[in-house]
């Protein structure tokens, strides 16, 4: 009968996908707890990050925000499987940044653009119902 | 890093701009300009999906005599649009200490009605009354805008007929369930002459002649007789229309959309700063993980990914038996299960 622990001796028979499959977690260096971590395979100017319960709400412009980065070489979001509740990002970026700077940055200039878009709409309203009053 | 994410490549850098054309009691009618439409999209869609407000979600049914099935009223009251003001401070239900609802995570409504006279008799929402402790006076009462005050006809009654039920409203996202959408629709359009050639309008002999132009066509200057196609062309100006179905006021649906955006990345930046300064803060993390540490090997072979079988057995067939999914109680031949 295969058991795990057989078919974990076979393995070595096929080095080249195991040693693949072994390299990956020690590349892995996760950033963060929750909802988002950088995926295997990363380097500290490249790297993909998951974030889960999350779509192209977030992912499209996040990545749009990203990308206006001039230190960005490269972003772009996906949403690998649509029956996973999963959003991928991938940043490139030149040397003297890395990509977790440049997702907190393109997090933090995202809710900068919100603030000035609720600021401009607040003030729009206003200036609306002033004038429809006046 | 000095670039301003607001400026635009635009001649016009200003930064966003806002310009409201109509606003009412049940709709807001705006143009955002000079951002990209990745974000005009993003707002689009958080104030369709993720905007929080209240609707029934639990309904307890008393007495029903009517024709209609238990299932089937407590739908109809499921969608009966609830005043949502202040459910910011409204707990979510799942998140509260309470085991199953209490004052803090949800309002209570309560309708009883029975049909003594001998013509037909017509329950509407103004007939839900809230009971019991409620976070303000108005949460949770069901919106009525009609000029008689009625709001929606939830059943009608025969003659002897009878309802009493209790409902319990909670809070919610659109996202979960269209009940809790605040916005009634929300428009949302771009390039009204169709000059960047998104839409591919439909014909017979000539789309020009056959498609009513768009409200906003007079606001865009119309694309020149022979006009080479701009290739390097982005929309720019983006023409929202958001209606309520009453819960939320039009313009607090827009800013709480933003809010919810907002948040949403105030939770990233949280997360990513936090987990900074832990070294390996996915060792003790025992919720969602990224795929490779989902190895069979620790029993969580439910669900692996091909990536995740790292010293067990290889996705691209090492063992005899294993799926593409890794090790699978039934694939790998021999589990913990058997």
């Amino acid at each position: 009968m295969p058991t795990r622990s057989k078919a974990r001796k076979e393995e070595p028979a096929e080095a080249g996908s195991d040693i693949v499959m072994e390299e990956a977690p020690t590349s892995h260096q996760p950033e963060s707890k929750d909802d988002d971590m950088s995926l295997p395979g990363s380097t500290p100017t490249a790297a993909s990050f998951e974030f889960l319960n999350e779509g192209h709400t977030l992912g499209n412009a996040l990545r749009y925000v990203i990308n206006r980065n001039p230190e960005v070489e490269f972003c772009a979001y996906a949403i690998p499987h649509p029956s996973e509740p999963k959003m991928t990002v991938r940043i490139q970026t030149f040397e003297g940044t890395t990509a977790i700077e440049a997702l907190e940055k393109g997090l933090r200039d995202l809710q900068d653009l919100c603030d000035v878009v609720t600021d401009k709409f607040i003030e729009a309203r206003e200036r609306f119902s002033a004038g429809a009053s006046s | 890093m000095d670039f301003d994410p607001m400026v635009m490549d635009d001649a016009e850098s200003l930064g966003p701009v806002v310009k409201i054309s109509q606003a009412d009691s049940v709709r807001t009618k705006f143009e955002l300009s000079n951002v990209d439409i990745s974000f005009a999209n993003s707002l689009r869609r958080v104030m369709l999906a993720e905007i929080p407000t209240i609707a029934i979600d639990l309904v307890e049914i008393e007495e029903n005599s009517t024709v209609l099935a238990d299932e089937f009223i407590a739908h109809r009251l499921g969608l009966i649009p609830l005043n949502a003001e202040g459910v910011e401070s409204l707990v979510n239900s799942r998140d509260c200490d309470c085991e199953g609802y209490c004052e803090h995570c949800s309002v209570r409504l309560t309708l009883h009605a029975k049909c003594t006279g001998d013509e037909n008799m017509s329950v509407f929402a103004r007939d839900l009354v809230p009971t019991g402790e409620r976070l303000n006076q108005v949460l949770g009462t069901p919106i009525v805008t009609d000029s008689e005050g009625l709001g929606p006809l939830i059943l009608k009654l025969r003659p002897g007929q009878e309802i009493k039920l209790e409902c319990i409203a909670k809070k919610g996202i659109a996202k979960e369930h269209a009940k809790w959408a605040p916005s009634a629709a929300i428009g949302f359009e771009y390039d009204p002459h169709n000059k960047l050639h998104h839409t591919d309008l439909w014909y017979e002999q000539d789309p020009k002649a056959e498609w009513p132009p768009s409200e906003y066509a007079e606001w865009e200057e119309p694309p020149q007789e022979g006009e080479p196609f701009d290739y390097d062309a982005v929309p720019n100006r983006f023409y929202y229309n958001v209606e309520t179905a009453g819960n939320l006021p039009p313009d607090a649906i827009v800013t709480e959309g933003i809010k919810v955006l907002q948040q949403k990345l105030a939770g990233l930046i949280h997360e990513l700063t936090e987990g900074e300064g832990g070294d390996g803060a996915n060792g003790d993390y025992n919720g969602p993980r990224s795929p490779e540490y989902n190895t069979g090997a620790d029993g969580f072979g439910g669900y692996t990914t091909p990536f995740g079988n790292a010293g067990n057995q290889s996705a691209w067939g090492g063992a005899g038996g294993t799926t593409p999914y890794g090790t699978t109680p039934y694939g790998a031949g021999q589990s913990s299960w058997s």
